[in-house]
This record gives C-alpha cells, sequence and structure tokens, in this order.
C-alpha cells in the first residue's frame, strides 16, 4: 500500500465527493445561489427569478465545490494509516459514475 | 461583445482541444523509440508540459462559458426548445455539467501529473482520458449547438 500524503488524500476525496455531491445537488436542485438572467438578480439558495429563467448551475457548483472541500480538508486530518487507505482511483471512478447517473437523469432528451 | 466572447471562448476551446488529445494520445500510445514520422512525433511529446496549460485553458474555458451561459440561458436555448432540438438541447445539458466535474477533477488531474506522482500511472491515464472526453464533449456539442442558433446572431 502506497503511503498518501495531505495533498493526495485531499485532491482525491475533493474530486470524489464533489462529484457526488454535484449529481445530488443537480436532482434535488440544493444550489447554494440562483441566478436570474433577464434582470441580472441573484438570490441565495434555489428561489426562482422573479422575471424570465432561472440559473442554478453555479449555485450547484458552490455548493458542491464548498461540500468537497471541506471533506477535502477533513480527511487531510485522518491518521495516515487512514489515509493510506484512500484509493487514488476514487479521483476518476466517482466522477465517471456521477457522470452515468447525470446522464440518465437527462436520458429523456435522447428517448424523445 | 458577446460575439468578440464566444469566438474568445471557441478559440481557447482548440487550444485546450490541442494540448489534451496530445496529452491523452502519449499516454495510451507512448512512443519509446525515436519518433520517426509525423503520428510518432505527435505520440512522443512530453506530455508532463501539458498538464499546467490544460488546466489554465480549462479555467479560462469555463469562466468565459459561464458568462456566455447568461446569454445562451435567454437567446439560444429559447430555440431549442421552440424547434424542438431536443437532442441538442440534451447534449448541451450534459456539457454543462461535464464541464462542472472537470472542475472538480482538476487538482487531481494536477497532483498526478507531478513528478513525484509519476508512479500512479493508471490514475493519471484515466484523469486525463476522463478529462479529454469532457473537453471533447463540450466542443462538439457547443459547435453544434452555436450552428443551430448562434449567441448574437
Amino acid at each position: 500500500m502506497t503511503k498518501q500524503g495531505r495533498l493526495g488524500t485531499f485532491v482525491v476525496v475533493f474530486a470524489a465527493v464533489y462529484s457526488a455531491m454535484y449529481y445530488f445537488a443537480v436532482d434535488r436542485n440544493w444550489a447554494l445561489f440562483s441566478y436570474g438572467p433577464a434582470l441580472g438578480e441573484w438570490k441565495m439558495f434555489a428561489h426562482a427569478a422573479s422575471a424570465g429563467p432561472t440559473m442554478y448551475w453555479y449555485g450547484w457548483i458552490a455548493t458542491s465545490a464548498i461540500v468537497g472541500g471541506v471533506a477535502g480538508l477533513l480527511a487531510c486530518l485522518l491518521p495516515q494509516g487512514w489515509r493510506d487507505r484512500v484509493w487514488p482511483g476514487f479521483a476518476w471512478l466517482v466522477p465517471v459514475c456521477a457522470i452515468g447517473a447525470i446522464g440518465y437523469l437527462l436520458s429523456g432528451y435522447f428517448t424523445r | 461583445m458577446w460575439i468578440a466572447l464566444v469566438i474568445t471562448h471557441g478559440l481557447l476551446a482548440f487550444l485546450l482541444l490541442g494540448a489534451i488529445t496530445h496529452q491523452v494520445v502519449s499516454v495510451w500510445a507512448p512512443v519509446r523509440a525515436r519518433a520517426a514520422n509525423f503520428v510518432a512525433r505527435y505520440r512522443a511529446v512530453g506530455s508532463a508540459n501539458y498538464a499546467n496549460a490544460v488546466i489554465v485553458l480549462f479555467v479560462a474555458n469555463a469562466l468565459l462559458g459561464a458568462v456566455l451561459y447568461t446569454n445562451y440561458r435567454i437567446s439560444a436555448r429559447l430555440t431549442l426548445e421552440q424547434g424542438r432540438y431536443w437532442k441538442s438541447f440534451g447534449a448541451f445539458e450534459i456539457k454543462e455539467h461535464l464541464i462542472a466535474i472537470g472542475l472538480a477533477l482538476l487538482p487531481a488531474y494536477w497532483y498526478f501529473w507531478r513528478p513525484a506522482a509519476l508512479e500512479n500511472t493508471r490514475t493519471r491515464t484515466a484523469l486525463t482520458s476522463l478529462l479529454a472526453f469532457i473537453v471533447w464533449w463540450a466542443f462538439l456539442t457547443g459547435h453544434i449547438v452555436n450552428n443551430i442558433r448562434g449567441i448574437g446572431t
């Protein structure tokens, strides 16, 4: 088993947790903030704009980045033995699963 | 201004596509002997040299795309919906999610391309390939949607 440094642990956990969180943020609309481009209107959390469409994408990224960042920092605090068990492959495997799940969520556009 | 931004976005995306494709070819089919022809020289690039450029170009493209996205949301997207271009519409929706997930990969991508982490070949290859898939999807989808209804037209 390879020795996992704190930075290595952070980047792997960040990629994995951010990606998983992003799927849930999209699926359940957990946006940290919302934007109405018609009026240039920003609102905290997921709230519809007063006119025109509402964009949650920026808010989903913010939610996921914060949760991923906090999880990565917490993982850095783990003892060396636990950090060594963080498989580097989680950095790509969890994002691949999140992409597959999001593709499934949007599959309706391709079967109409 | 929107047209200038979308052209800049396209040019940066083209640079990013070139950099990540060079890198992904060189990790999947590295040249062991001296490169003799064009294809071999394409595969023989020093892949690690591309990592920082890929990161800077990816972030710059994502930021430009995020700005352009506001205009897309109130103009081009309506055309796609009204014209019932559902496959193109869905492909562009997937693009926005791929870019968001691509941003999550960048710290790990940077880390596993450092000389100190070069023994993690499989992780590095997987991250580079996934990033290349994201960049290719984003480039092609953006191009197709812009052909249907260009921003600023």
